[in-house]
């Protein structure tokens, strides 16, 4: 009997929160609850008067949410337009991937929830004053992923320029990038669209649809406007098509002028809708240019969707370890295609916020790495995406002061043997050293051993030898190549053998960011081990153990027989 | 009907335990049970069987007649070709797998609250509070005495841990901030019903103050990426915090007299 109920209660339970997501929801009248629990569990970054200028929020970027304004980034409703309840509900409820707000469903009630919800929107007017619900984008003729529809994103990505601030392959490292400030004046960096997992308004290809339609209120990307409007798909191309050709044909010039006159009718009629005074034929005219630019849309949200993995990578930790692969001959180079063989290990990396001075709000997600090794030498490939190329320390007037970008790979000097040995402080050493690698965006050729035993007390080691590296900033991506002998002479150097478990760790700087010094992204211990040649046991003893075991079965039968007769 | 033979139901027995370690209680606790365990557990089911079964000497021919019979018997010919090649088979599989298997490093056998000394002294940067069983959180007894003071107290805390703590034990004290999930070992759940009310607050006192440098060995200080907080906060606000901890989460710390 009581199985029966509980059935009933999940199936009422799943039904419940179908109309839940169904039949969006709208906020409680205000009261004295909602104003609590946002004093309670709020106010310490978005401040007790909205204005997201809690205690905390000094230290965040990006910012806690000014609720004075009336600005949401994420919503799922049209440009221009405040959020619904429900948008405000979800945020709260989910939080926001790659910022520092969290999702409150485990910590507050729904009921809470939706106090909450009532009392921040006291905080603007513009809730009370605007009569009519907010427009919601319609998800209407969604065009479905595939391959097609990805290389027409990816044209449309060049034709809307969308290179200028998310760069040439979208790792937010466009020229203009380092400029971007929201609203309250803050640096605002575009996404990196490769890395989804960290999109705030999540990376579904609705969420991303969402984000194009409505704009990201407040920030740099307010709204998206469409260049060609009035176009469809294919006359969009044709344009572009045109628009690059050096020299013309009259016949193509002249498809060109009616392209574009096409669209200076487009633009014309959008003015008059604005101003209500478009006829019937206009209005139709208008509908028809939308669709085409909400076609567009989803295209470009499929081709963003394409750039990134769905969530973030798994570190390398456990069976993902970095596995230094053997191989016989030498040792690939930087750019040589049997990189492309190996699967990446993953170390994400956060602010250093243990010594002064910190670095509370990282720009580098994660350092990627692979190696080979040959009996001789080790090579790693390592890669981390950061947004801008900075060779020296700058002073600029949009950019203010900025430094050089770098990374230094940790090894302790002396393994440690067995799990429970000590090894040297994860940030630098300390009671016992850790031997670096330290490479700098300024002398891409060049990398510097250091011994620490601390992090304000590295030096030079004097020994400098047995390495090389190359390194490399292309699209928004850092690429260093590192090679070392697997023995050296130095006393002061890591040596490496097969088989044995390296602890491993990284320090990386973004110079745009104002990392120099301390001040940086770091990761804890992970480890690497030079993955030992798969013995050739393996093809001798399974077969071995096989026949043996027939053996004994054979021999069993017969000494049953022989004592049965 | 014909009837089931003994040996068939401790086969059928020995499956069933296996099955059961394997896969029910590992979904139920939701971590899957160790190998090294199950082999063990194993071991006692099959000497269980074993003992059962040779009780009796009739018991102990019944048990092995089927296994007789597919050795030897005419009738049973294409069971015994069957398990000639299967036993074999599986066994040649099983070693490759083991040999063929690639290592992974260790775990570190952490101790995530490693007990400090006993005649430990709780100093903040190198003044002596007293020892680990004494101290008591000076604000502590507000909670009585004065409320609106202590409620101060708790704000003061508060402030102090969003302005410091968050990044890493999360806004809802859960050791899921947003820098969690670069940091190994993870950062404490204060949410944990087996944190706070473990341990004192003297502890908490010294875990703050000290941060993971202060760790014993046990405790693989080299790991952590808890600061030393004595060198940023005052002492004062360390107790605050202490109190907001406990105050945010419900759970309350434990003192000395109660269940030792």
């Amino acid at each position: 009997m009581r199985s029966k109920n509980v059935v009933y209660l999940i199936l009422i339970l799943g039904l419940l929160s179908v109309l839940n997501l169904t039949y969006a929801q709208d906020a409680p009248e205000v009261s004295e609850k909602g104003k609590e629990v946002y004093e309670e569990s709020c106010a310490h970054c978005h401040g007790t008067e909205g204005r997201g200028d809690g205690s905390a929020a000094e230290n965040l970027l990006p910012k806690p949410r000014d609720f004075t304004r009336g600005l949401y980034k994420i919503r799922s409703t049209e440009s221009g337009q405040l959020p619904t309840d429900q948008d405000l509900f979800d945020i709260i409820t989910e939080g926001m991937p790659g910022s520092s707000m969290p999702g409150w469903e485990t910590s507050l009630s729904a009921n809470d929830r939706w106090e909450v919800v009532a009392y921040i929107k006291t905080f603007y007017d513009g809730f009370k004053e605007s009569e009519t619900p907010p427009r919601q984008i319609s998800l209407e003729g969604k065009i479905p992923y595939s391959e097609e529809s990805v290389e027409i994103g990816k044209g449309l990505y060049t034709q809307f320029a969308c290179f200028e601030c998310h760069g040439q392959v979208g790792r937010g490292d466009g020229t203009s990038a380092p400029t971007l400030q929201d609203e309250w004046g803050f640096q605002s960096w575009p996404a990196n669209l490769a890395q989804g997992w960290n999109f705030r308004g999540g990376n579904d290809i609705d969420d991303i649809y969402k984000r194009f339609i409505g704009g990201i209120a407040g920030s740099a990307m307010p709204m998206f406007e469409d260049p060609a409007f009035g176009l469809t798909i294919e006359q969009s191309i044709r344009y572009n098509e045109l628009d690059n050709k050096v020299e013309m044909t009259e016949a193509e010039e002249e498809e060109y002028n009616q392209l574009d006159e096409k669209m200076g009718n487009a633009f014309e009629i959008l003015d008059l809708m604005a101003e209500g005074s478009a006829n019937e034929e206009q209005k139709q005219s208008y509908a028809t240019a939308m669709k085409a630019f909400y076609e567009k849309s989803w295209h470009l949200a499929n081709y963003v969707k394409s750039l990134s993995s769905e969530k973030r990578p798994e570190p390398a930790i456990g069976k993902n370890v970095l596995r230094s692969q053997y191989t016989e001959s030498d040792l690939p180079q930087m750019m040589d295609a049997a990189w492309n063989t190996l699967d990446s290990s993953y170390f994400p990396l956060v602010g250093q916020i243990i010594i002064e001075p910190r670095q509370f709000n990282p720009t580098i997600d994660s350092v990627n790495a692979k190696s080979f090794y040959n009996d001789t030498e080790v090579a790693f490939l390592f890669t981390w995406d950061d947004r801008t190329n900075n060779t020296e320390v700058e002073e600029n007037e949009d950019t203010g002061k900025t430094f050089e970008d770098a990374i230094a790979i940790q090894f302790p000097v002396k393994i440690p043997k067995g799990p429970t040995a000590e090894k040297p402080y994860f940030l630098w050493g300390g009671r016992k050293a850790v031997y670096l690698w330290q490479w700098k965006a300024s002398a891409v050729d060049k990398i510097t051993e250091l011994t620490a035993k601390g992090i304000n007390n590295a030096e030079e080691q004097e020994v400098q030898g047995n390495i090389e590296a190359k390194g490399e900033y292309t699209d928004g991506q850092y690429r260093l190549w590192v090679k070392r002998t697997l023995k050296t002479d130095d006393k002061k150097d890591l040596q490496l053998e097969p088989g044995v478990f390296v602890p491993i760790a990284f320090s990386a700087w973004d110079g745009a960011n104002g990392d120099v010094g301390t001040k940086r992204v770091i990761s804890s211990w992970y480890s690497f081990v030079l993955e030992p040649v798969p013995s050739s046991r393996r093809f001798i003893y399974p077969p071995l153990v096989a026949l043996l075991s027939f053996g004994l079965l054979v021999g069993l039968r017969e000494f049953v027989r022989q004592r049965n007769t | 009907m014909k009837r089931v033979s003994l040996f068939t139901i401790c086969f059928a027995i020995f499956i069933a335990c296996w099955v059961f370690l394997r896969f029910v209680i590992g979904s139920v606790i939701s971590v899957p049970i160790p190998s090294s365990v199950i082999s063990m557990y194993m071991g006692l089911v099959l000497i269980a069987i074993l003992v059962h079964v040779s009780v009796e000497d009739s018991r102990f021919r019944e048990f092995i007649r089927p296994i007789h019979e597919t050795l030897v018997d005419e009738n049973r010919k294409n069971r015994r070709i069957i398990l000639a090649v299967l036993i074999p088979l599986l066994l040649l599989g099983y070693t490759y797998t083991n040999i063929a298997q690639k290592a992974n490093p260790a775990g570190d056998p952490r101790v995530a609250h490693p007990v400090p000394p006993s005649e430990f002294k709780l100093t903040y940067k190198d003044k002596v509070i007293g020892t680990m069983q004494e101290v008591e959180n000076p604000h502590r007894h507000l909670e009585k005495d004065k409320p609106e003071e202590f409620k101060s107290h708790v704000e003061n805390g508060r402030r102090v841990y969003y302005d410091n703590c968050f990044y890493c034990h999360g806004d809802h004290l859960d050791g899921q901030g947003h820098f969690a999930h670069g940091l190994i070992p993870l950062p404490a759940n204060f949410q944990d019903p087996g944190i706070i009310p473990n341990f004192q607050e003297a502890f908490f006192f010294w875990r703050i103050s000290k941060g993971g440098p202060g760790l014993p060995p046990a405790g693989t200080p080299w790991n952590s990426a808890m600061p030393v907080w004595e060198e940023v906060l005052t002492e004062d606000e360390i107790w605050d915090v202490i109190l907001f901890l406990s105050q945010y989460t419900g759970h309350s710390y434990r003192t000395f007299g109660e269940g030792h």
